[in-house]
C-alpha cells in the first residue's frame, strides 16, 4: 500500500515535464506487478463479512442425543443411488443424525466415498469401453474377484463415470445421473446442512488400499483419512463440545487401523463386525475371538461401540427371529455402544416377526434389544418412527403445538362417542 | 301306562331342557355389556381378508389376528359351495389359495365356465358341496409371504365369519362382500326360489344385524355390505337398512350385471342415482389416483365429487410389501398411509396389513377414550411438559 502510494506521489514531487516522463516509464513498470500481486492478494484473500447464505451458523439446531441415532447407511440409498451427494442431502432432508459412507481411495490417492471395491454394481463402468482393458482379478479377504478396481483409476477418470441404484427393485429413475464424490465433497455436504449433521466415514478395506495405493512421504491411507478430518475441524472426544459440534464415528472392520488412528485423533471410533464365518481382514481373527469379552475388555479401550451385523446379534431361523444373543448386553456392561447394521424397509430384508412393517423391526431393536444407533437405508423412516414414538422437544416452537396436542387429547377424552 | 306317559314326559321335559337356553350367562360373556365399542373418529381400518398379510387369507386365524391388531372391520367375500352354503372364499376358483391340486379324487371336476365375458378353467367352489371343502386346507396366496401355515388352516363359512367378529372382546364390525352374485345365482340353486342375496341377508339377520350408519343398533354390531354388482345392493335395500357400498373395479372393467363402464358408474348423475342405496364407494386406488412409472400422478376428482354427494370413500388394497408401493412411498407403508389419510382424506382403507394401519393410526391420531387412559393421559401431558421444560435449559 505504502509503496504505491510513494510511487504514485513521486512523479507529482518531482520536476513535470521531461524527468517525470522517464520516471512515469519506470514507475509504471514496478506499478503494474505490484498491484496485479496486491489484486491477486484481494482476491484470494477470505471476505470479511458471513455469505448471507450462512448468516445464522451459530444457532444450529444441535445434535439429538436422547434416542438411539439415525445413522443413513450410504445416504438415502433406499431413494437414490449410494454414496452421491443426492443421497446425502436426502438422508439430511429426511433427518438424519449422521450421514454414513464407505472411503475407499483412487489411482492418484484421493480419498472417495464407495463401498465396492469394483465399481462393476454401482456404476456405468460397463458402459465405457476406454476403460474396458482395466478389468483385471485380484484377491478381496481370501476370495478371487474379477472386475473395475477403484484403484485402478484416476479421480478424473471415476468423476466421468455415473453411479447407479444397486437393487433393481429400487428406483431406477437416477441412475447414471450422479458421479462419484470425495471424502472432502462428503464432508462439504455434511458441514452445509442447515443443523448439526454428524459424519460416520469407514476406512473400508484398509489392507488393499494400502496394498495398491501409495502416498508421498510414506503416509498410509489412514493418515490421509485422519488428515482430512483434522482439515476440516473434525476433533474430540465423545459427547465433549467441539466433538457435539462436528460430530463424528469413525468406523472399520479392520482393529489395526483402528488402533492406528486413536494416535492421531480423539474422535469416537467404532469397530465394525461382520458375519460370524468371516475373520478380521488385517488380524485374521474369528467372530468369536473379537466378540469374546477378553477382546472386548481389550478393544474397548480403544472403540467406544461396536456395530455388528444384525442377523449375528439375534440369529434367524427360516426368515423367523429366535431368541437374542448376550452380544448387547455383553457390549453394554463394558459400556460400548451397539449400532447395528442394516436396516431396510423391502419385504425380503424383513423377518416374518415384523409382519413386512419395518417400523415394527425398528420397534423390536430399538425397544426391545436397546440399541444405541441404527444403520439404515431409509432414513426417512426411521425418523418418522422415532418421531412418531419419542418424538424431539424443541423449545418455544412446539409451544403451541403442545397446547394443540393436549386439548385434543382432552377432548377426545371428554367425548368418547357422541 | 301312566308310567310310560311319566317316562315319555319326563324324556320330552329333558329334552326341552337341554335343549334350552341357560339362565345364566356364560362366564366368559359376563361383561359383554362393557365392550368397547368401535371407533368413529378416524378412517376404518378394514382388515382385507383378514390379516391375509400374516395369515392364509379368509382363515379363522387371519380374522383372529386382525382383530388382535385392532382392526375395526373384518372383511370377507361370499361365494356359496355346491349345496348352497355360504362360504368365506375370494376366487371363483380354487387353485391359487388351496391345495386342491394334491387332493386326487376331485381332479376330474376340473371346469371350465365364463365368468364376466372371460373362459375361466379350475376347480370352482359350485362345483363341490360344503364337506368337500372342508376337506381342503388353505394356503398363502402371495409366495413372498410367509408360507409357515400352508396346509393348515381350512375354509371356513359365513356363519363362523360372524362368529369370530361377535367373539371378539371389543366391538368389532363385519364388511362382507356379495361375490360373484351373477354367477352364483346362474349355478347354485336354493329352495322356495330364494337367491343368493335372499340367503346372505338372512344370515346377517339371523345373527342380529341390523340398523342404519351409526344408529344405536348398527353402532352394537356394525357392518357394511358391499358388491361390485349394483342390482344386488338394490335389491337388498328392500331387506335391509345396513349400509350398502358399490365397489369399483379399475376403468377397464364393467359391472358385471348392468354392464356399465367405469366412467358410468363414476359420473355425478349416477351418484346422485346410487347414493339412495349406498353410504359409500369403494374404488381401486389406482383409478383414484393413477400412477405412471410407479409413480403417482395428480389425483383425480373422484373423492372430491363422492363426498359432494355423501359418499364415504374406501379404496382397496393397502399392502406393506414393496412391489406394491409407489416408489413416492420410499418402501415406507406409513408414508402411503400418510398420504392417503391426511392428503386426499378418505374414510376407510382396506389394508392386508392391519397392525401397520393401526399402528400408523395410533401414533399420528391416537385413540384414547374413557376413565383407563386418564391416567396415561395425565402421564403423557406431564412428560410432554417436561421435555419442553428441559429443553429451555
Amino acid at each position: 500500500m505504502f509503496e504505491l502510494t510513494a510511487i504514485l506521489k513521486q512523479p507529482k514531487q518531482k520536476s513535470r515535464i521531461g524527468a517525470a516522463k522517464g520516471r512515469d516509464s519506470m514507475a509504471s513498470a514496478r506499478l503494474v506487478p505490484l498491484s496485479f500481486l496486491l489484486l491477486l492478494v484481494g482476491c484470494a484473500s477470505r471476505p470479511l463479512y458471513p455469505l448471507p447464505g450462512k448468516r445464522y451458523d451459530g444457532s444450529k439446531k444441535p445434535l439429538q442425543t436422547f434416542r438411539p441415532y439415525n445413522l443413513a447407511h450410504r445416504g438415502s440409498n433406499g431413494e437414490f443411488p449410494e454414496e452421491t451427494a443426492a443421497a446425502y442431502m436426502r438422508a439430511i432432508e429426511e433427518g438424519a443424525d449422521f450421514i454414513e459412507g464407505d472411503v475407499l481411495a483412487s489411482k492418484d490417492g484421493v480419498l472417495i466415498m464407495q463401498h465396492d471395491v469394483t465399481l462393476d454394481d454401482t456404476t456405468d463402468i460397463a458402459e465405457h469401453k476406454e476403460f474396458a482393458n482395466r478389468k483385471r482379478a485380484c484377491n478381496v479377504q481370501g476370495t478371487n474377484t474379477t472386475g473395475f478396481f477403484h484403484f485402478d483409476f484416476t479421480l478424473e477418470e471415476l468423476k466421468s463415470l455415473g453411479v447407479k441404484q444397486r437393487y433393481p427393485f429400487r428406483d431406477q429413475q437416477y441412475n447414471r445421473k450422479f458421479p462419484i464424490i470425495t471424502f472432502e465433497e462428503f464432508i462439504s455436504i455434511a458441514l452445509d446442512a442447515p443443523r448439526v449433521v454428524g459424519i460416520y466415514p469407514e476406512i473400508k478395506n484398509p489392507a488393499m488400499v494400502n496394498q495398491y495405493v501409495k502416498w508421498p512421504g510414506g503416509k498410509k491411507f489412514e493418515d490421509k483419512f485422519v488428515e482430512t478430518l483434522h482439515k476440516y475441524g473434525y476433533r474430540g472426544e465423545y459427547m465433549s463440545k467441539q466433538w457435539l459440534k462436528q460430530p463424528a464415528f469413525i468406523q472399520s472392520f479392520a482393529p489395526t487401523s483402528l488402533i492406528y488412528v486413536s494416535n492421531l485423533t480423539d474422535l469416537p471410533k467404532v469397530f465394525l463386525i461382520d458375519d460370524i464365518t468371516i475373520p478380521t481382514q488385517d488380524t485374521n481373527q474369528s467372530y468369536w475371538e473379537i466378540t469374546s469379552d477378553k477382546y472386548l475388555n481389550f478393544i474397548k479401550n480403544y472403540v467406544m461401540g461396536i456395530g455388528p451385523w444384525k442377523d449375528t446379534i439375534v440369529y434367524v431361523s427360516e426368515n423367523y427371529l429366535q431368541l437374542p444373543t448376550d452380544l448387547v448386553a455383553r457390549a453394554h456392561a463394558l459400556n460400548l455402544q451397539v449400532h447395528p447394521y442394516t436396516y431396510r424397509n423391502e419385504n425380503q430384508f424383513l423377518h416374518f416377526n415384523f409382519s413386512q412393517d419395518p417400523y415394527k423391526e425398528y420397534d423390536y431393536w430399538i425397544n426391545t434389544i436397546g440399541v444405541d444407533g441404527l444403520f439404515t437405508d431409509f432414513t426417512g423412516s426411521l425418523h418418522q418412527y422415532q418421531e412418531w414414538t419419542t418424538p424431539s422437544p424443541s423449545g418455544e416452537k412446539s409451544a403451541t403445538k403442545l397446547l394443540d396436542k393436549i386439548g385434543s387429547m382432552i377432548s377426545k377424552y371428554r367425548n368418547p362417542q357422541t | 301306562m301312566t308310567s310310560v306317559r311319566t317316562v315319555s314326559s319326563i324324556l320330552l321335559l329333558l329334552l326341552v331342557e337341554c335343549a334350552a337356553r341357560p339362565f345364566y350367562p356364560l362366564p366368559s360373556r359376563r361383561n359383554d355389556r362393557s365392550k368397547q365399542p368401535l371407533q368413529t373418529f378416524r378412517p376404518y381400518n378394514i382388515a382385507h381378508r383378514g390379516s391375509c398379510g400374516e395369515f392364509p387369507e379368509e382363515t379363522a386365524s387371519a380374522y383372529k389376528r386382525a382383530i388382535e391388531e385392532d382392526a375395526d372391520f373384518i372383511e370377507t367375500d361370499i361365494l356359496a359351495s355346491k349345496d348352497g352354503i355360504l362360504i368365506c372364499f375370494h376366487d371363483l376358483t380354487l387353485d391359487a389359495t388351496t391345495d386342491i391340486a394334491q387332493h386326487k379324487k376331485f381332479e376330474s371336476r376340473k371346469r371350465t365356465y365364463e365368468v364376466q365375458g372371460k373362459n375361466i378353467t379350475g376347480y370352482f367352489t359350485i362345483d363341490f358341496t360344503l364337506e368337500e371343502l372342508k376337506s381342503l386346507r388353505v394356503n398363502q396366496r402371495s409366495p413372498f409371504r410367509d408360507q409357515q401355515y400352508n396346509g393348515k388352516f381350512s375354509i371356513i363359512i359365513f356363519e363362523d365369519f360372524i362368529s369370530i367378529a361377535l367373539g371378539a372382546p371389543r366391538v368389532v364390525g363385519i364388511y362382507p362382500e356379495i361375490k360373484n352374485p351373477v354367477f352364483i345365482n346362474q349355478h347354485v340353486k336354493w329352495p322356495i326360489g330364494k337367491k343368493f342375496e335372499d340367503k346372505f341377508v338372512d344370515t346377517l339377520k339371523k345373527y342380529g344385524y341390523k340398523g342404519t350408519y351409526l344408529s344405536k343398533q348398527w353402532l352394537k354390531q356394525p357392518a357394511f355390505i358391499q358388491s361390485f354388482a349394483p342390482t344386488s345392493l338394490i335389491y337388498i335395500s328392500h331387506l335391509t337398512d345396513l349400509p350398502k357400498i358399490l365397489l369399483i373395479d379399475d376403468a377397464t372393467t364393467p359391472t358385471q350385471d348392468t354392464n356399465q363402464s367405469y366412467w358410468e358408474i363414476t359420473s355425478n348423475s349416477y351418484f346422485d342415482f346410487i347414493k339412495d342405496y349406498v353410504v359409500g364407494i369403494g374404488p381401486w386406488k389406482d383409478s383414484i389416483v393413477p400412477a405412471s412409472n410407479n409413480y403417482l400422478q395428480t389425483p383425480t376428482d373422484l373423492v372430491t365429487r363422492s363426498h359432494a354427494y355423501n359418499l364415504q370413500v374406501h379404496p382397496f388394497i393397502f399392502q406393506n410389501d414393496n412391489m406394491s408401493l409407489h416408489f413416492n412411498f420410499s418402501q415406507d407403508p406409513y408414508n402411503e398411509y400418510e398420504y392417503w389419510i391426511k392428503k386426499i382424506g378418505v374414510d376407510g382403507l382396506f389394508t392386508d396389513f392391519t397392525g401397520s394401519l393401526h399402528h400408523y393410526q395410533e401414533w399420528t391420531n391416537p385413540f384414547s377414550m374413557g376413565e383407563e387412559s386418564a391416567s396415561k393421559l395425565l402421564d403423557k401431558i406431564a412428560y410432554m411438559i417436561s421435555k419442553f421444560r428441559n429443553s429451555y435449559n
